[in-house]
């Protein structure tokens, strides 16, 4: 009940955020990038239906070409970050040895690295812009994938299963990708889950240092960190992106929950 | 015991070095330098010149990270070139606020965190575990800066019940130090419960289910006991790991909150350093970081063997 | 149920601590309180500083000369000066019975002292440069033939000695007393002639003044950094408040009196506030946009000019600084006593010909990059505007947005194709076009490339006759117009906000504050 009650929720939120994505590609109701130094900082009306930036573009249209941007910038981040992190993380927990350790010792420098400085180090040598984002903030996040994956494996290895597995004749990277992965795939895709929101909030942190996607551009993240001198004045300026950051998050989040516990139908009863 | 943690501590030296070579590197790419920000636009290039050479910026970079590493094993982190102060003392400084707040925060929202987790996957599918799970998931939904901007404005402003600026440091005034700390840790609490809780809960229902506990239940141990014994130590551990990286995070990435809050907090101080190119304070801010992110998780591993005996220490 | 009763001694009891909190305000000290957005870099006047700093020092430490609020020179520590010799030689006459904050009556050796501690190279002296062959002058020689007069020889006449004794950022050339500097060469704290002397410096927390009751003011009302200087409140502290949002939220809450340096998104808020004033001042510094005359697009004038013309610079300056600046494309700030007619004509916006201009330039779209910031909200608002202006022409320029110190990096190297940037204050005209023009060769950072105008320029440097400069200004201005090397949009204004109980407060042109002769209520 639980499971549906979760794909039905998360299912409609991310259908309307799709929707207004897809839609937003073809259509706006004004021009996101038109300045109009007469409208400026309206508050919601019938004209403007989430009402006007400092700029007089009309915060409505640019949520919806926001919501393009900010989605596939976290989505392609998480993808990126969960393949890599989930391969070296195994090879990690499953060969243990000399390459783990080489493997740890990497991946906690790279871990202990604040992902600001890191992010910042990566956009300014690949540029300031969606590429550059992507990579910086994927590459922030595949040490924590790395840890998590191979501490549920070095659990999941010892069990009988897996020994099993080995007796009968199966080779380690068969038995490696049949039984052990597998079962990486639950915490994973809770910390897939959580990494999005990071990724949305992260980006919209380099947005506030100046290095989010250039402007005038909209994603959530440029808009929420533009908001913010104006957050007495204009609170309807924050409260746009940051309740679709939101409901996004928690559309995911659900639908997350609703996958896992189809992939793992032993998780969805107790 | 001891020979795994010798072996580990030695381990760390490596990463610790990597670390090091890796910021003093990173930070000099950065286009801009700490002369430039000081002297602004009116700066004339002999002016510049003279003081790279007294800041021993002229020099080649190998050269200067040699007298770096080499000043590093004596203590000496050096001084700050926008302010001189000695950086060692003022990261400590720093880190005391930080420390306090992602301290208190963490183990408080561990402590609501895993109990509701192990709560919710014993009574899965129920309205307790739907409240729990969506309460968690609506709480890692919202950006922390913007709830805490808008505990600030409430409480701050329009309830006038907790100061707005300024800090006091605990030693001088427990009180008033308090009430400056409490709006930051109640929005970082908030925000760590909800990714806290849902791992935990995942973990417990993975345990859950497992043959061992059907085993003692099957033969009659109570249901508290076998929650307290097998359960909850098994489901701790992945929610371990994450603390672990979740502390490991947060001491680096704090910087938002303190914005938001002014706190004289580490966060802020590497941010703010690393916009003015004040090299030494960046550099001894991530290598300080660095060491307490590798002593956490030398930790967290250490405590694997507490919850799961099958996991081999060695 | 027992009742309470207040006994005779609890009376007593409220009474003394009554009385006790009455004598307690009566003996409390007025303090006022403001904000700085970074801690001070050190407290010798203009030698490790910056804005902060200069503020701060600006109250506790005085020069011979001084800006008066027009920014013209006025005496401070010297009652008056002559110029002989062609005008190399200053021969100043100091004020008589002038105090130090520890007791100590200022002479001609304290001055003659202190110049030397300025020119000496280890004290690293912010206006050293000025005074070496590359800068306006060399000072030959300083003499000291009686307590009370110094003179000062110069190796060649220039007009802008005065004013390089009396800039702010050079600590006013501060006459301090040699107790400032301990046995062994290294600084301790500055003891100067100031109104008020520092009195707690808390790092990264606040920096406390106090007054100087031993402090001798001038006669003359107050004018810039000269004039009368009563300080009317026993303390002045000021917070580090690096963020913004906390300092507005500190000055509505009662924990601060002033805060300085607002933005123009600010205002609107707190210009509803009841218990909030608000001052409002135009200021010197500048904001414009850039061209590289190098980079194989922009070198064509007409291509500049299309875009400068392309523009609605009114429109602009107002919708960025909501009302509190006015448009300016000249060098000179509207402030400054040499801003005349000649210098309010600049760019009209003209579509039409804007598209001409590109037509014959053969322009077919290409991308411009600008380069802009997000540490000014004034001059990230004014590249989104502009691109939004010229692209109605069909002008393509993109945005790029760097920290800080990369976009000063880039203006350093001349390496951008154009970009949004704000120049600080400038105190004499001289001055803010020897910020924008020099030879690229040797000066990549300089915007304005023209053999005639840098000899000009310099001739303007060297003649202290007001007309005659006026004249080169006026000539300066007009090619600086027809070879749009940049647009220069607005001069800032200074916003400050205080409460209403502190009284007395008056902006002037220079961004630095005033807390003399400033009261709390």
């Amino acid at each position: 009940m639980r499971t549906r009650a979760n794909t039905a929720i998360g299912g409609a939120l991310m259908a309307i955020l799709l929707g207004a994505a897809v839609t937003g590609a073809f259509w706006t109701p004004f021009d996101p990038l038109r300045i109009n130094l007469r409208a400026r900082l309206q508050a919601p009306s019938p004209l403007h239906w989430l009402g006007t930036d400092e700029f007089g573009r009309d915060v409505l249209s640019r949520i919806m070409v926001g919501a393009g941007a900010s989605v596939v910038i976290a989505f392609v981040t998480v993808l990126l970050a969960v393949t890599a992190g989930m391969v070296i993380g195994c090879a990690a927990g499953y060969i243990r040895g000399w390459a783990d350790r080489i493997i740890m010792a990497v991946n906690d420098a790279l871990l202990a690295f604040p992902g600001i400085l890191l992010a910042l180090a990566v956009m300014i040598v690949v540029g300031a812009n969606k590429t550059g984002l992507i990579l910086a903030l994927g590459l922030a996040y595949i040490p924590s994938v790395v840890r998590v994956v191979r501490g549920t494996v070095l659990s999941i290895r010892e069990k009988e299963y897996v020994e099993a597995s080995r007796v009968i004749g199966n080779s380690e990277v068969y038995s490696m990708i049949r039984h052990v992965m597998p079962n990486a795939i639950a915490p994973v895709a809770v910390l897939a889950t959580s990494m999005f929101g990071w990724v949305l909030l992260a980006e919209s942190a380099l947005s506030f240092l100046g290095l989010g996607v250039p402007p005038p551009a909209p994603t959530w993240g440029n808009m929420l960190a533009a908001s913010r001198p104006f957050m007495e004045t204009a609170a309807w300026l924050s409260i746009a992106p940051g309740l679709c950051i939101a409901l996004t998050l928690l559309g995911i989040n659900l639908l997350g929950d609703s996958l896992r516990d189809r992939l793992d139908p032993r998780m969805a009863h107790g | 015991m001891l020979g795994y943690l010798a072996r580990r501590l030695a381990m760390t030296i490596p990463t610790l070095l990597l670390v090091a070579i890796a910021v003093f590197a990173l930070v000099r790419l950065i286009p801009g330098d700490p002369v430039q920000v000081m002297l602004g636009d009116a700066a004339d290039p002999a002016q510049a010149a003279e003081l790279r050479a007294q800041l021993g910026l002229d020099q080649p970079i190998p050269v200067q990270f040699v007298h770096w590493i080499a000043k590093l094993a004596t203590g000496d982190f050096g001084h700050s070139i926008t302010n001189n102060l000695a950086v060692l003392p003022l990261i400590l400084d720093r880190f005391q606020v930080s420390a306090v707040i992602v301290l208190v925060a963490v183990g408080l929202a561990a402590c609501i965190a895993v109990p509701a987790g192990l709560a919710a996957a014993w009574k899965q599918n129920s309205l307790l575990d739907l409240s729990v799970v969506g309460g968690a998931t609506l709480l890692l939904s919202i950006p922390s800066f913007w709830l805490g901007l808008l505990l600030l404005l409430l409480f701050g402003l329009k309830l006038k019940w907790l100061p707005v600026i300024g800090y006091v440091p605990f030693a001088e005034n427990f009180w008033q130090a308090a009430t400056f700390i409490v709006l930051p840790i109640v929005t970082l609490t908030m925000v760590e419960i909800g990714v806290l809780t849902r791992m935990a809960r995942a973990a417990s229902i993975e345990v859950l289910r497992l043959e061992y506990v059907t085993h003692a239940r099957a033969k009659g141990v109570p249901e508290w006991r076998v929650l307290a014994r097998h359960v909850l130590p098994n489901a701790f551990a992945p929610t371990w790991t994450l603390i672990g990286l979740v502390l490991g995070h947060l001491l680096g990435g704090i910087a938002v909150i303190e914005t938001v809050f002014t706190l004289p907090g580490l966060g802020r101080l590497l941010v703010d350093s690393i916009f003015a190119r004040d090299y030494p304070v960046v550099q001894g801010c991530l290598l300080f970081t660095a060491v307490i992110y590798v002593v956490v998780n030398l930790i967290v591993d250490l405590c694997y063997p507490l919850f799961d005996p099958r996991v081999a220490v060695a | 149920m027992r009742r309470c009763r207040p006994s005779p001694a609890w009376a007593l009891g409220l009474a003394a601590v009554g009385l006790l909190a009455m004598l307690g305000k009566a003996g409390a000290e007025t303090l006022l309180r403001t904000r700085l957005n970074a801690d001070i870099r050190s407290t010798d006047p203009g030698t490790n500083r910056d804005a902060n700093t200069d503020g701060v020092i600006g109250h506790v430490v005085e020069g011979l000369v001084a800006f008066r609020e027009d920014t013209s020179i006025g005496p401070m520590l010297a009652d008056s000066w002559t110029v002989s010799n062609e005008g190399k030689t200053y021969t100043f006459r100091l004020r008589q019975g002038v105090k130090f904050h520890n007791g100590a009556t200022m002479t001609s050796d304290d001055v003659v002292w202190s110049l030397k501690r300025w020119l000496d190279p280890a004290t690293q002296w912010r206006c050293l440069s000025e005074f070496s062959t590359t800068g306006i002058a060399r000072i030959e020689k300083i003499e000291a033939p009686d307590p009370q007069t110094v003179a000062i020889t110069l190796d060649q006449p220039t007009a802008l000695f005065l004013p390089t004794l009396a800039r702010p950022d050079c600590g006013q050339t501060a006459i301090i007393h040699r107790d400032s500097v301990g046995a062994d060469g290294k600084w301790i704290a500055p003891i100067g002639t100031g109104p008020f002397k520092l009195a707690e410096w808390k790092r990264g927390q606040y920096v406390d003044i106090v007054r100087f009751d031993g402090y001798v003011s001038r006669s003359e009302p107050r004018t810039g950094y000269t004039g009368a200087k009563d300080a009317k409140v026993d303390r002045v502290r000021f917070n580090v408040i690096p963020d913004s949002s906390a300092a507005k939220a500190g000055l509505l809450s009662g924990s601060l009196d002033v805060i300085m340096s607002l933005s123009t998104p600010d205002l609107e808020g707190l210009k509803s506030q009841p218990e909030v004033q608000l001052s409002i001042t135009p200021g010197l510094a500048l904001t414009g946009i850039l061209f590289q005359t190098r980079d194989p697009l922009l070198k064509d004038v007409r291509i500049r000019r299309a875009i400068a013309l392309s523009i609605d610079t009114p429109q602009i300056v107002d919708a960025v600084m909501e009302g509190t600046a006015r448009p300016n494309n000249s060098a000179l700030p509207i402030g400054s006593p040499f801003y005349g007619e000649v210098q309010s004509h600049g760019y009209q916006q003209n579509l039409v010909e804007a598209k001409k201009l590109l037509v014959l330039a053969g322009y077919h779209g290409q991308p411009i990059k600008m380069i802009t910031n997000k540490r000014y909200t004034y001059v990230f608002d004014s590249a989104m505007l502009v691109q939004a202006m010229a692209q109605a022409v069909g002008i393509n320029i993109e945005i790029e947005v760097l920290d800080w110190a990369t976009q000063l990096d880039r203006y350093n190297r001349g390496d951008y194709q154009s970009m949004a940037f704000t120049y600080s204050a400038r105190l004499d005209p001289s001055l803010s076009f020897e910020m924008l023009t020099g030879p690229k060769a040797s000066q990549p950072r300089k915007v304005w490339d023209n053999a005639e105008a840098q000899e000009m320029l310099r001739q303007s440097m060297m003649i202290d006759d007001r007309a005659k400069r006026q004249a080169l200004f006026d000539e300066m201005h007009r090619r600086f117009i027809a070879d749009v090397p940049m647009i220069v949009l607005f001069n800032n204004s200074e916003l400050t906000a205080l409460r209403k109980s502190i009284k007395g407060y008056a902006g002037w042109l220079y961004p630095q504050p005033r807390f003399w002769g400033v009261a709390v209520e």
